[in-house]
């Protein structure tokens, strides 16, 4: 699934009443989403090869919030990821990309979606537990942290990733998880946010990668709540789109990481969910399907995604009900993950 | 779109899929050779945040660093040749960066990437020929800072050269104090630069912890930043001057004390410290009525004196409950927020 953007940009049609109750064009997402694979005479198709795995997880993941989990051929799903491993056992973001674990999680989530782990089962992929290893083998076992890859770069975002798909393997015991959750807890910072790393100023995304990590290890009694909860609603702006840092502007893909991180804290009524969801409903091309950063900007399935799942993570009609911390459909954790969290 | 523009396209894609596929034959052979060094140059100058080119990038100079490190141990080449060699290969690459960088400054696979040929210079070379790299480095990122002046990845990466530059490895020792001069140059410049206060926040606690501050020297360091503070705030609808208001009324909540830069006061000066910053916010009513900030700081610092005090008498309560009617005014997007904590408080 390519992150070729537009053609379309987001953005209430002209000569529409502003004042109109704003609708969601659930069919031209779909109809979106399923054309994003026939694009290949754009350059910028072959450009962002390197998130075609991540791409597959954005759009699958919206079409299934959508409710139109079969738009896109199982087999052929499988057969692309499974076409993506690498030697290591880690998946690479297409065939003869090197492993990441960025790329290893969206192949785990995937397979999660589409019922199929158990093809990692068969001849020739090693099996759950090879997949389970390269990710364990990321991880540093003095800091607790994770490296992205075999190059050593390290950033809660890969330690976040690690806890999503051993926990969707049910391989959490390969990981030192005790000293993974003690730098998380490094990462907090006076406001009661993360950083990337124990010196780094708080960030949106951030606060989804550690909060979904502690709430994953079972340990959201670290999170000062009502702290971490007045930061992440002061992201909210008058335009009703939420933004990653002080100071910087809205956005429908931090809308989704605050949002989603107020939610995993029993926050979500802290900010304006009506206003959050007609800004991004502002944000669709209604025309042509596909939500974008913010009106006016073009499309792409990344913000797609995002926008779908805050959309229904604030109880908009009509969605498949998300996971925050998985930012997967709630019904498939619920079959992969047996204990309740 | 003209149809001469897409036929650009189809002879663009073309040439730079026919790119990756001689690049990618080559690997499969183990061909790891100069030539090949060209092929990903080519490839990342049209897309750089393709990871995995840069990672045979890196194969490449691993292979010609134990090459260079072969002869130097088994063919007579000199200590000086040796690190020569291994500098060139080094700021050659730096160089090829430069212009991606400006080019792409958000792609961070090219920080990424410097990072390693840095990394790689610490642990091949002498300090003393390691060590000026990083410090050119250390010009760039500030040149990188004073261009974007909240880059996250920009900030991040000048730690990074910092905590190199400080190390062992590079004879280096702390820089925490030219860190906090660099920290207060950037406010000085734009006051609304959270990226700025928040490492302040950070280089304090390690100054005075490198220097075994005592109580004294802390509660100084304290009572000179809450000044700065307090003068920055002659603009009060500035959010990134209340966090960091925020972070240094830390140091007065019995519950969060420990961590900040002064651990240790008394029950008796945490409460004549709050009361002081409350009579300072308090003032700001005075000219201004409609910036919730003030509200909210005034509801932060009231709180904290009853968290100190264990209990809130009847007439703070009413005052309190004017500000929260007051910021429920200004501050719609945050009601359920402040419904809450109105609920909370039994008010
Ligand atoms: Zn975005």
């Amino acid at each position: 699934m390519a992150l070729v953007s537009g053609p379309g940009r987001g953005g209430v049609p002209a000569g529409r009443d502003p004042a109109q109750e704003p609708y969601l064009v659930t069919e031209k997402h779909v109809n979106y989403i399923k054309s994003l694979d026939t694009r290949k005479d754009e350059l910028e198709y072959w450009l962002t090869e390197h998130l075609r795995l991540n791409g597959v997880y954005w759009g699958l993941t919206a079409l299934h919030l959508l409710g139109q989990p079969d738009a896109l051929p199982r087999e052929d799903i499988i057969k692309y990821v499974m076409s993506c491993q690498s030697e290591n056992g880690g998946f690479g973001a297409a065939p003869r990309h090197d492993a990441h674990m960025l790329s290893t999680v969206s192949a785990v989530q995937i397979l999660a979606t589409v019922d199929a782990l158990d093809e990692l089962e068969s001849e020739g992929h090693g099996g759950r537990i090879k997949i389970g290893k390269y990710i364990a083998g990321l991880q540093n076992r003095e800091t607790g942290t994770f490296a992205g890859d075999e190059w050593g770069e390290t950033d809660t975002r890969f330690l976040y990733g690690a806890f999503n798909a051993l926990s969707l393997l049910n391989l959490m015991y390969l990981i030192d998880v005790h000293k993974a959750v003690a730098h998380v807890q490094a990462c907090r910072n006076f406001d009661g946010g993360y950083g990337v790393d124990p010196e780094a100023e708080s960030h949106a995304g951030q606060a989804f990668t550690c909060v979904g990590a502690l709430a994953i290890a079972g340990h959201l009694d670290l999170v000062d709540r009502d702290r971490l909860g007045a930061w992440l609603s002061e992201r909210q702006l008058e335009n009703g789109g939420l933004n990653g840092r002080p100071e910087k502007l809205e956005d429908v893909c931090y809308s989704w990481w605050v949002l989603s991180s107020l939610a995993m804290i029993d926050r979500l009524h802290w900010i304006d969910g009506k206003k959050l969801s007609a800004f991004i409903l502002r944000c669709q091309d209604y025309e042509g399907g596909g939500i974008s950063d913010r009106p006016g900007d073009m499309v792409d399935v990344f913000h797609t995604v995002f926008g779908l799942a805050g959309l229904s993570l604030l109880g908009f009609p009509g969605l498949v009900a998300v996971d925050p911390v998985y930012c997967m459909p709630k019904h498939i954790i619920q079959r992969c993950i047996q204990k309740s969290r | 779109m003209p149809n001469h523009g897409k036929s650009r396209e189809a002879k663009e894609i073309k040439r730079y899929r026919e790119l990756v596929e001689a690049f990618q034959a080559q690997v499969r052979d183990g061909d790891f050779t100069p030539e090949l060094l060209q092929k990903t140059a080519e490839i990342l100058n049209t897309n750089p945040e393709y990871y995995t080119i840069w990672n045979h990038r890196r194969r490449i100079y691993v292979n010609e660093f134990n090459s260079i490190q072969h002869q130097y141990s088994e063919c007579g080449l000199t200590a000086e040749h040796r690190d020569g060699q291994i500098l060139d290969i080094i700021q050659l690459d730096l160089q090829f960066l430069l212009p991606l960088l400006m080019q792409f400054p958000k792609c961070y696979w090219i920080w990424n990437h410097r990072i390693w040929l840095l990394d790689q210079a610490t642990s091949l070379l002498p300090a003393a020929k390691a060590r000026p790299i990083w410090e050119e480095e250390l010009r760039l990122a500030g040149k990188m800072l004073s261009r974007d002046n909240r880059n996250f990845h920009g900030w991040g990466y000048r730690r990074m050269i910092i905590n190199s530059l400080e190390s062992e490895a590079l004879n280096g020792k702390s820089m925490a104090a030219d860190e906090l001069d660099y920290t207060k140059k950037m406010i000085s410049t734009n006051l609304s630069n959270f990226s700025a206060w928040h490492n302040r926040t950070k280089l304090i606690l390690r100054i005075l912890d490198e220097k075994c501050a005592d109580d004294d020297e802390r509660k100084q360091m304290l009572d000179e930043e809450l000044a700065l503070i307090h003068k920055a705030l002659c603009d009060p609808y500035d959010q990134s001057l209340w966090f960091y208001h925020q972070n240094l009324l830390c140091a007065f909540d019995p519950d969060q004390a420990s961590e900040t830069l002064a651990p240790r006061l008394t029950s008796a000066e945490r409460l004549e410290y709050v009361f002081e910053e409350l009579e300072f916010i308090k003032e700001m009513l005075d000219d201004v009525t409609d910036c919730k900030w003030i509200y909210q700081a005034l509801i932060e610092c009231r709180l904290l004196i009853a968290k100190i005090q264990h209990g809130m008498s009847k007439q703070d309560q009413e005052e309190v409950k004017a500000w929260l009617t007051e910021l429920r005014k200004l501050d719609k997007l945050r009601d359920g927020r402040w419904v809450e904590l109105g609920q909370k408080l039994g008010i």
